[in-house]
């Protein structure tokens, strides 16, 4: 009888160790994202429907009703389209180029891909103004060239946000697509030549297609980082550009409202979050 | 056009890397339906010479004709030549049959000849029910297959295989090389095959060309490479034999007598008396005991390896030489190791080769 019996609570034992050992490997991580990330989210999105009178969407009603807070969305979304496409539009011939580069000349590129990472965006955010400033280095450099009399207005223009947006968001477009491309077959594009492809349908019908999941991967990073940024708008163009991320800033900070702060993070990171979940559903596999 | 026609014509083909010559001077003449086999060592340019066919590489000079065109500076996807890559190189995010198409899609062939020929083709290999499948939900075997039909697919000039087959485990791999055989000539393919291994090359080829160092050293069906090698090179990579160094001591008429430190031995071979020249004969012409008008010589088994149909005796025939026998039961009792014997083999299928040109 009891024989018989052994080998199940032989078993059992074995499969409920292997589900401790993987529950004990998850539990820190859980705690540190529940703790850290979805606590204060649940308190954001509270702190969005509740005012002192109870449940109220005064604050979305505010922030999407009025043209002025659409205007700011859309500014948020401007900015971060905008980087992206010139980022990935800069960042996918530059990733090809990185992966052909051989020896020292690959080593120094990307070096300077990954030494402007270690600097703050603060600081690269102000060198963008020295250089683009009334008296900086850019149109004294013109001006003593004697291409322009009087300072060109570079700083605090939209061209400046961009500028400066797609510098220093560039890597993290180039990375991920360089990881893919370095990693690409050059058999692929040969087997497709002899197919009969040309160049071009070879590029449309099997380049792109492979290399997809790095542009994808690039373009919701650079996405979500450019249409959240706070430095690079306050610094470049300040003022007269209000985007979401300032916006929360002055209700925090200036405006005392944290409700409606609290709100304009939400509509923030719904965008976020619907650009990294499409970009999830782009980037599985076709059945 | 006719049979015989020359299809593919490859004139003094040459390429260098940097320093080294990796094809010198290739001259290669196939016709249609006709099935070749490059054969030789890695790194003798195998895989060089069937991107210079194919358009992946340019050859410093020479021409390359195919079916009657000077393609030397065309294009590869204007060639019409099809290449089975030895990683196959399927496209991960096309489905089977989207790989299969893909070659007339970008031609412009209407969809419903593009479906037919689809179904065709992987009707041609068996692989009709994974016309949906991923690539990468395919085994081995089946990518091959998907490589082969996504080739034949766009009825090329000239199919290229780089090793397509070395990815197979030994079992497939011998199976697909007789049904590959047949199936191109089911489809009367003109077909180079790239192989380092003899048994593919003899398998599947009308014809073997041993490559050696950028040159071919021999053109030949399979029999006469194996029975007439042209080289020293071409004897050691097709098959076994024995070989014995010595000096040429007379030569009359296209015979010479060598004298080796086994004995004397006759060989055919055109040689000035005084060279060095390495004698040779396969296998299964050694026999037990004396012969009349034969070489012979004599030694000590050093190892019996049976077979299944035949045995192999290996015998220390002194100085540092050794002999090599093929022998069947059905012809007398199979020596022992230790045993000493006396083997003989007929002055007619005795080569010499010079020397120096061993690799
Ligand atoms: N793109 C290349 N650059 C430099 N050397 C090469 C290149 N391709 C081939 N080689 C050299 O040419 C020689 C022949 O190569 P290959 O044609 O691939 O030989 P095989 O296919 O017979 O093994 C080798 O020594 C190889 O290192
Ligand atoms: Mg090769």
């Amino acid at each position: 009888m009891t024989e018989a019996a052994l080998p199940a609570p032989v078993a059992a034992p074995a499969v409920d160790r292997e589900r401790l050992t993987a529950i004990g490997f998850v539990l820190p991580s859980f705690v540190i994202i529940a703790g850290v990330f979805a606590l204060p989210l649940v308190l954001l999105l509270g702190v969005s429907v509740i005012d002192a009178n109870g449940l109220t969407f005064a604050n979305y009603r505010r922030l999407l009703g009025t043209p002025y807070y659409l205007g700011v969305i859309w500014n948020s979304l401007r900015l971060g389209l905008l980087t992206t496409i010139i980022a990935f539009l800069i960042s996918y011939p530059a990733a090809f180029a990185l992966a052909r580069a051989h020896g020292a000349l690959r080593s120094v590129l990307l070096a300077t891909l990954f030494l402007p990472l270690a600097a703050s965006v603060i600081v690269k955010a102000f060198a963008w103004t020295i250089l683009l400033r009334s008296d900086g280095i850019v149109n004294e450099t013109l001006i003593a060239l004697g291409i322009i009399e009087d300072p060109i207005r570079m700083i605090f223009t939209e061209t400046a946000l961009i500028v400066g947006a797609v510098n220093i968001f560039l890597p993290f477009m180039i990375l991920p697509i360089y990881a893919i491309v370095a990693q690409l077959d050059p058999r692929y594009a040969e087997a497709a030549s002899t197919l009969g492809a040309s160049p071009i349908v070879t590029f449309f019908h099997v380049i792109l297609p492979l290399t997809l999941p790095g542009i994808i991967a690039g373009v919701a990073l650079v996405f979500s980082l450019s249409v959240s940024a706070y430095v690079v708008p306050t610094l470049l163009i300040g003022e007269k550009y209000p985007t979401l991320a300032t916006t929360i800033a002055k209700a925090y900070l200036l405006a005392r409202e944290p409700g409606f702060g609290a709100a304009a993070g939400v509509v923030l990171l719904g965008i976020a979050i619907a650009v990294v979940a499409l970009s999830a559903r782009l980037s599985r596999e076709p059945k | 056009m006719s049979g015989a026609a020359p299809h593919l014509v490859v004139r003094s083909i040459s390429k260098r890397y940097g320093p080294t010559t990796v094809l010198d001077h290739i001259d290669l003449t196939i016709r249609r339906g006709e099935l070749v086999t490059l054969l030789g060592p890695s790194g003798c340019g195998k895989t060089t010479l069937l991107r210079a066919i194919a358009g992946l590489a340019q050859p410093d000079s020479g021409k390359v004709e195919l079916a009657g065109r000077d393609i030397t500076h065309v294009p590869p996807h204007k060639r019409n030549v099809g290449v089975v890559f030895q990683s196959y190189a399927l496209f991960p995010h096309l489905t089977v049959a989207g790989n299969v198409a893909f070659g007339l899609k970008v031609r412009g062939t209407a969809r419903r000849e593009i479906n037919a020929a689809v179904e065709r083709a992987l009707s041609l290999v068996k692989l009709g029910h994974l016309a949906g499948r991923r690539i990468s939900a395919l085994s081995g075997g089946q990518q091959q297959r998907v490589a082969l039909a996504r080739a034949i697919a766009v009825e090329p000039d000239v199919l290229l295989f780089d090793e397509a087959l070395s990815a197979l485990d030994r079992k497939l791999r011998e199976e697909m090389q007789v049904e590959l055989r047949r199936l191109l000539q089911d489809v009367k393919a003109t077909a180079i095959f790239v192989t380092h291994d003899q048994d593919e090359a003899l398998t599947m080829s009308d014809r073997v060309a041993v490559m050696n160092k950028g040159r071919i050293e021999q053109l030949a069906e399979p029999r006469e490479l194996y029975l007439r090698p042209a080289s020293l090179f071409a004897l050691n990579f097709v098959g076994l034999s024995t070989r014995i160094s010595g000096t040429v001591l007379a030569a009359d008429n296209g015979k010479v007598d060598v004298e080796t430190k086994v004995g004397r031995l006759s060989a055919l071979g055109n040689f000035q008396a005084g060279s060095p020249v390495i004698v040779a004969a396969r296998p299964e012409q050694l026999r037990l005991g004396e012969q009349s008008e034969a070489n012979s010589a004599a030694g000590r088994v050093r190892s019996v390896v049976f077979q299944g149909s035949r045995t192999l005796v290996e015998v220390d025939a002194g100085a540092g030489e050794s002999l090599l026998a093929e022998l069947s039961e059905r012809d007398g009792a199979i020596p022992r190791v230790h045993d000493e014997i006396r083997l003989s083999w007929p002055v007619t299928e005795t080569f010499a080769f010079p020397m120096e040109a061993q690799a």
